[in-house]
């Protein structure tokens, strides 16, 4: 079930990170103030775009599962979470060679943006031994789900509150007085946006698909085995 | 905090280093947990073709005079090796 439609996706997430790539390196223009290593800013900004709403995205799925108690939501959470934090690391590492290559230092403890991204991170990478500390499926469940609401909506007030601090020394490239990226810049980081997107849904459906191929066969063999079968992994979330 | 202002544009040959830095560690997150994946979903194939081996062996129980109430299926257990493809 989760697998339908997961061929057309990669096709087409392949295609996009192509175009964007070609966009990237061929077509945006360079900028007058970094130069060349503003290119980093085409795949820094949509993994960090990408990553926070995935956080927000767990968080409304993990409402679905306490209002529902359909674990299907909470596989959905939890994966969105899972793909999200990879995503965060590629972000940090990424930030910190752009970091180096810009200011000369690898990490600005006093750069609000960067600051408050790591505070997300690292409040989601408690995640994991947060949950897999709770042995019973059902509270496991249910308090991951509490965890990621909470966590998720702390993302957009974090966020919120980053751009109030008016930092001058990370870029504000959407709402500047002088308007902006300019037009094939803008066209460039949209597709990128898409194209790191379409990575997310394609990563989030083939590790949902993943995990629902193993959790068929951990039924079958638990209804083929003995009547009193165990119980499946505690490990991730089992979806049927 | 002075220095991060005047910091100016790298030349094309230190920045392409560094371009070339940041896309690569994408690369290679990626190709790790594709890598990952790979893994889970060979496990699960195996698991699949235990419990293929299972489903044949209870068919065979059953099909075979006086033997079907008597087939100790839990003998195969979590793990053991895959039979047949």
């Amino acid at each position: 079930m989760y697998g339908k439609g997961l061929k057309p996706l990669s096709i087409a997430t392949v295609a996009m990170l192509a175009l964007s790539l070609s966009l990237v390196f061929f077509y945006a223009p360079l900028d007058g103030d970094q130069g060349f290593i503003q290119k980093i800013f085409y795949l820094h900004v949509p993994l960090a775009m990408v990553a926070l709403v995935g956080f927000i995205a767990g968080g409304v799925f993990a409402i679905a599962h306490l209002r529902t108690d359909n674990r299907k939501w909470d596989a959905y959470s939890y994966v969105s979470i899972h793909i999200s934090v990879i995503f965060g690391v590629a972000v940090l590492i990424t930030g910190a060679i752009w970091a180096k290559a810009s200011w000369g230092h690898w990490w600005v403890w006093d750069e609000p943006t960067l600051v408050s991204f790591l505070i997300v991170f690292l409040l989601y990478a408690t995640y994991y031994p947060f949950r897999y500390a709770i042995e019973d499926r059902d509270r496991q469940a249910r308090y991951a789900s509490v965890f990621a609401v909470t966590a998720g909506a702390f993302v957009p007030l974090n966020f919120m509150a980053v751009r109030m601090a008016q930092s001058l020394v990370h870029p504000r490239t959407f709402a500047t007085a002088e308007g902006g990226l300019p037009g094939e810049m803008m066209l460039t980081f949209l597709v990128s946006l898409a194209a790191i997107a379409l990575l997310w849904t394609t990563l989030v459906k083939f590790e949902l698909t993943a995990k629902s191929a193993s959790g068929q066969v951990k039924r079958l063999r638990r209804a083929l085995d003995a009547p009193a079968g165990g119980g499946g992994s505690r490990i991730a979330p089992e979806v049927s | 905090m002075e220095l991060l202002f005047a910091a100016p544009a790298l030349p094309l040959d230190k920045a392409g280093k560094y371009v070339a830095g940041a896309y690569v560690v994408f690369v290679v997150l990626l190709v790790v947990y594709l890598a990952i994946m790979a893994a889970k979903v060979q496990r699960i194939e195996k698991e699949l073709r235990d419990v293929a081996a299972i489903a044949e062996e209870k068919k065979e129980a059953q099909a075979a005079p006086g033997r079907g109430s008597e087939t100790p299926l839990a003998s195969h257990g979590s793990g053991g090796g895959g039979t047949g493809v």
